[in-house]
């Protein structure tokens, strides 16, 4: 019996610090999508993008590790200037959906520029945080949890406690949320547009880095990476498309159930159901309660 | 009204054309003279938030563009100038709907309003109760969510923020909107005191022509695109005409300018006959 209740404490533990990595992803949709109310279907291949060109300056330039992380991320702030620049001002008065069709564009744009500069190989990142049980954690509470796992809900804590301080405390993060509801007003009162944009892209781009780094030390550097940010898209409907915590509950509920139901529930199933659990889990939240568990309700006056 | 007052803004036969093909205005001219309030009058679509827009830039956000004319504000040309550029120089509109951040707190709202400027923590407090102090009712709500406030206090938040900017020139949309008669008076109390106690020059976009006028130094009356007739508050309340189209006090039905015009040439024509 105590064995079981272990066992299951480890699923579910195991499962929640898999879900930071899921909300490390998420947070960059979350950012983007504050901003220019649009899901961003590029993210996924800015975290392929960025976390290749990191993978890039340390293999084939033999930068040192602090550097090319700094190169990737400054290469990122050049990707969301470019976007901006040449992505969304042209559309600044189109629609969303315009705007949601364009970073389809950008997405296939970053996958080919960095599989043309890098190429198509997979490559091994080595964070130098082994992704195997941590020893002491393993003696001591007979749980098998993986240090990789613990890393990225550290990081996860902490950029959600950075990103939370910047938007509730500085100017540039009250001229983000005054956009987020209401750009043209915001404009009006001379918010401008643009250096929150570039900011937001910016701070996206960071973002998919540093899931990169994860998922990449995981699985390899490699296309698939592309695909597998989509999983953001459960976490989202279910912690709410505009809320940071929101990314980040989302994603923990998400890692827990879709490994508890992996291993209890899959079997019937012939396993395998991780894949698509999470999005059926996503539709009752979508019937139930359509704007997640933190979303900004929609505020009507009566 | 030209000649010895010094004008802020310089409207000169502007035409606007939205999605190159829909004429909004049609040769306006327009002035506001320094430290005055002036009103622009007219029925939905007569003309007047597109005014307004032309003036503040903000006309290419919604593919409207000046084809014809110029704007020139406190001595700049505003061809070349984006809205946040021109809030840098001090013009700052009021959107017609309020427009209020509604997730954001009422005084999260107001602050928002300095981003144009460069202050400190201490700064933006002073601002804070020099606004306060003109609009009581958004103090007691400071930490209530914007979009929970009733619409008369929205109005005030709206145009408390775009204070916070420090302009030299108000743009009003229609600010009393949808508002009780006492709400509306309220708030051109208000009006009245920013524009005599900080010296802002405002242009007011109403169709309450009554109050309007009653709150302005000079009018101009806009249909379909055109200025009808301007002269000063006084003239024009006074005026025959206006009374009977805009205060409503006619015996006959509803009318507008233009059927007022028909009917003086064909009343000529008539005399012409006569005459001959």
């Amino acid at each position: 019996m105590v064995n079981e209740l272990l066992f299951f404490m480890e699923v579910v533990v195991g499962g929640l610090l898999a879900g930071t990595m899921y909300s490390l992803v998420a947070l960059g949709f979350v950012l983007i999508f504050k901003a220019s109310a649009t899901f961003n279907f590029s993210q996924g291949a800015m975290v392929f993008f960025s976390v290749l060109a990191f993978c890039g300056f340390m293999q084939d330039f033999n930068v040192p590790f602090v550097f090319a992380f700094i190169l990737a991320a400054l290469l990122m702030v050049v990707v969301g200037l470019c976007t901006e620049r040449f992505v969304l001002r042209p559309l600044m008065n189109a629609s969303e959906d315009t705007v949601l069709m364009a970073t389809i564009g950008l997405g296939y744009v970053l996958e080919g520029l960095a599989q043309a500069a890098w190429g198509v190989e997979v490559r091994r990142l080595d964070l130098g945080i082994g992704d195997f049980p941590v020893p002491w954690i393993a003696d001591n509470l007979k749980l098998f949890i993986s240090a990789l796992d613990i890393t990225a809900g550290i990081v996860a804590t902490l950029m959600i406690v950075g990103l939370f301080l910047l938007f509730k405390y500085t100017k540039i993060g009250l001229g983000l949320r005054a956009v987020a509801d209401d750009a043209g007003a915001a404009s009006s009162i001379g918010i401008p547009l643009k250096h929150i944009m570039l900011l937001v892209w910016s701070a996206a781009g960071v973002v998919a880095l540093v899931a990169g780094c994860m998922w990449g030390a995981r699985a390899g550097v490699q296309f698939a990476l592309v695909d597998l940010a989509l999983k953001a898209l459960p976490v989202l409907i279910i912690g709410g498309f505009s809320s940071i915590p929101g990314a980040i509950v989302g994603g923990l509920i998400i890692g827990a159930t879709e490994k508890v139901l992996e291993v209890y529930i899959g079997p019937f199933f012939g396993g395998a159901i991780e894949g698509w659990a999470p999005y059926v889990l996503a539709i009752f939240f979508l019937l139930y309660r359509p704007e997640g568990l933190f979303g900004e309700k929609i505020i009507r006056r009566v | 009204m030209s000649g010895n007052t010094e004008n802020i803004l310089d409207i000169k036969n502007i035409e606007v054309v939205y999605d190159n093909v829909i004429l909004a205005l049609h040769n306006v001219s327009l002035q506001v003279p320094k430290g005055k309030v002036v009103a622009l009058l007219g029925a939905n679509g007569a003309g007047k938030s597109t005014t307004l827009k032309a003036v503040s830039t903000m006309l290419a956000s919604e593919r409207g563009k000046v084809t014809k004319g110029s704007i020139s504000y406190d001595g700049t040309a505003i061809e070349k100038q984006n809205p946040s550029q021109m809030v840098g120089l001090g013009m700052v509109q009021v959107l017609e709907g309020r427009r209020c951040f509604g997730h954001l707190t009422v005084e999260e709202n107001i602050i928002s309003g300095a981003y144009s400027r460069k202050l400190s923590k201490s700064e933006i407090n002073q601002e804070l109760e020099k606004i306060y102090s003109y609009f009581l009712r958004l103090k007691e709500r400071r930490k209530s969510q914007a979009a929970f406030t009733s619409g008369g206090e929205q109005q005030m938040l709206a145009v408390a923020r775009a204070m916070m900017a420090k302009p030299k020139m108000l743009l009003l949309d229609e600010p009393t909107m949808g508002l009780a008669p006492q709400l509306v008076s309220e708030i051109f109390n208000i009006v009245k005191e920013l524009n005599q106690k900080e010296g802002v020059s405002i242009l007011l976009a109403e169709q309450n022509t009554n109050i309007a006028l009653k709150n302005s130094d000079y009018g101009y009356i806009i249909e379909t695109g055109k200025v009808m007739l301007d002269g000063t508050a006084q003239s024009l309340l006074n005026n025959d005409q206006v009374k009977e189209l805009y205060l409503g006090i006619s015996k006959k039905g509803r009318k507008n300018f233009r059927d007022v015009l028909k009917e003086e040439e064909t009343s000529k024509k008539k005399n012409k006959k006569k005459n001959n």
